[in-house]
């Protein structure tokens, strides 16, 4: 369990601190003045004279929730197109499925993210659909190749010769037979939403102007870093403490599984 | 091989093409437009319509497509819609910064990336195996404008080793002002290549090639450097290839952090400004740089290592 011990915390405490921070956040929200260090605020004071230790409690959620909301969203749509794309007959929908995303992945994501996000500055969804979006052609792809080497095997076959329905054996077999390969790349593509949408919001994509938000925090904040480090300092700790922190525990969750898959056999 | 070079390059004149069409679809969905940009505060809407008619902005959508790409394939990319410029010329002007940036990435991150992932090979469950291991692996995840003001407030506002941005200085006469930019843009890079090339070099020790050329009584440096590592190398070459595109989404934060006129910087003004023309003209640098990189990397694979397939 030791195993679990530093990526686990690495991981709870900015997740408790994004999820529950609003919880205990002050409704005071009264302005001192601008980049104060200390006078009676833990952190200080950010760029509009906000006490920092607040923000910090505030600025999390967006980015916890348009991580994971962006990762499902990409698994939802993905893993029925990769399903598709494996398990036709016809050579045509493969191809009409899989192109486009060739086209996707020649698109550098920063522009694409940039481009999109410009149509609706400050609306968290569009930042949402765009991540999605973005992690969309690596997992199609992924689910397309297990679904093509799934359906290959005899127990597909069997069902196919007892006349059951191709969506009922993408479904109920292959479907879920997939779960285990899935779940090998969820770690990355979680790591990869955190990433975009952090790297997104710093770039001004996403939030509004006023909007507590961690990665807003370090752009905003950025003017008054001779004056007082900690505005900038602790939202950004926190994203790379996420960040290092999910990747960390996929891979450790992974090799284990796959110590006790290989001990099994 | 030229069959397939030839192959490749139309597939990618394709990509390149149906990104310009995307990006201008995109760009014709912003809001607003830059004759409203251009009448300021107060538009009157005589001088907005005005404008439009001067900007060419009131013929329909297709015609102005047609035209943008028949000039760009002639080098034309047409004129800044805020300042007085052509696109060419704030392309020109900024591709320098950018392209010293990304360069100097690069050829750090050759050598670099191959050392540490050499280093760990070598020691291999090791300590210092385990280490950098770890560190990479965490390190990769870590977004580089996280990553970038943090550097920033120890080396540059608590240390004092570094200039902060590069505010009113040339980078060239300036080197101190290349070292915090650059260390950002290789470190996750650094990371995922250093594990393939890792990856790569416990495998190839292992096989029965680099066995039979170690009973010959080759010399260990002679196998690792002419034996192993070609081999080691070929999906790290693939991976570098990827790497372009975090280059360029990289570059782009570190130009905003540091204050850098290049064409990350550009793009982010000319999104803000809705200057399309700028914007179209930068998007098609971008996927003409891309899918060069990707064509260049998947030959240099090929060519690395001519069994293993590659692409399709």
């Amino acid at each position: 369990m030791s195993k679990y011990l530093l990526p686990g915390v690495l991981v709870v405490v900015p997740v408790v601190v994004a999820l529950l921070g609003p919880l205990f956040a002050s409704v005071d929200t009264t302005k001192d003045v601008a980049f104060l260090l200390g006078g009676g605020h833990l952190f200080g004071t950010d760029f509009l004279g906000r006490d920092v230790a607040n923000e910090v409690l505030l600025g999390g959620r967006s980015l916890v929730i348009t991580a994971v909301t962006a990762t499902a969203c990409t698994y939802l749509l993905a893993v029925p197109m990769g399903l598709i794309a494996g398990m036709t007959r016809s050579r045509l929908l493969d191809e009409v499925l899989m192109r486009p995303l060739d086209v996707l992945l020649a698109l550098p994501s920063m522009l694409m993210l940039l481009l999109l996000a410009a149509l609706a500055p400050g609306n968290m969804w569009v930042l949402v659909a765009v991540v999605a979006l973005i992690n969309l052609p690596d997992v199609v792809r992924i689910s397309r190749a297990a679904a093509l080497s799934l359906s290959t095997r005899p127990a597909v076959e069997a069902m196919r010769l007892q006349g059951e329905h191709r969506a009922r054996i993408a479904v109920s077999y292959v479907a879920r037979a997939m779960r285990r390969i899935l779940a090998a790349d969820l770690g990355t593509r979680l790591t990869g939403a955190v990433y975009l949408a952090a790297s997104a919001s710093f770039l001004g994509v996403g939030v509004a102007p006023g909007a507590s938000d961690w990665a807003a925090m370090v752009d905003r904040n950025r003017t008054g870093l001779f004056l007082q480090p900690w505005a900038v300092v602790v939202p950004a700790v926190l994203i790379v403490v996420l960040s290092v922190g999910v990747n960390l525990l996929f891979d450790r969750w992974l090799r284990n599984r796959d110590v006790n898959f290989l001990e099994a056999r | 091989m030229i069959g397939y070079v030839a192959r490749r390059l139309l597939l990618g004149v394709l990509q390149v093409l149906l990104v310009a069409v995307g990006v201008f679809a995109l760009t014709e969905a912003l809001p607003g437009d830059a004759a409203v940009t251009r009448a300021g505060d107060n538009p009157d809407p005589a001088i907005i319509a005005s404008l439009r008619e001067q900007l060419g902005l009131d013929q329909p959508v297709w015609e102005r497509f047609a035209g943008w790409l028949a000039a760009a394939v002639q080098g034309d990319l047409g004129t800044s819609l805020v300042g007085p410029r052509s696109v060419a010329e704030v392309i020109g002007s900024a591709i320098g910064p950018s392209l010293l940036l990304a360069g100097l990435a690069l050829a750090l991150l050759v050598p670099l990336s191959t050392g540490v992932g050499m280093l760990a090979a070598h020691w291999e469950g090791g300590r210092v195996d385990r280490a950098i291991t770890s560190t990479t692996l965490g390190l990769y995840a870590a977004p580089e404008f996280a990553m970038a003001i943090l550097l920033v407030t120890v080396f540059a506002v608590q240390l004092g080793w570094f200039p902060p941005t590069a505010i009113g200085s040339s980078l060239i006469a300036n080197p101190a002002l290349l070292v915090l930019p650059v260390l950002v843009l290789l470190l996750r890079p650094i990371c995922s290549l250093s594990r393939l090339i890792r990856a790569g070099t416990i495998e190839a020790q292992r096989s029965p090639y680099v066995q039979h050329v170690r009973r010959l009584g080759l010399s260990p440096a002679r196998i690792r450097f002419l034996h192993v590592l070609p081999n080691a190398a070929a999906p790290a070459v693939q991976q570098l290839a990827r790497t372009a595109d975090w280059l360029l989404g990289g570059v782009i934060v570190v130009e905003a952090i540091f204050v850098v006129p290049g064409l990350g910087t550009a793009l982010l003004d000319a999104v803000s400004a809705r200057d399309l023309p700028v914007v179209q003209g930068l998007a098609l640098v971008f996927a003409c740089t891309t899918v060069l990189v990707n064509l260049g990397a998947d030959i240099a694979a090929r060519a690395l290592s001519p069994t293993s397939e590659v692409g399709r």
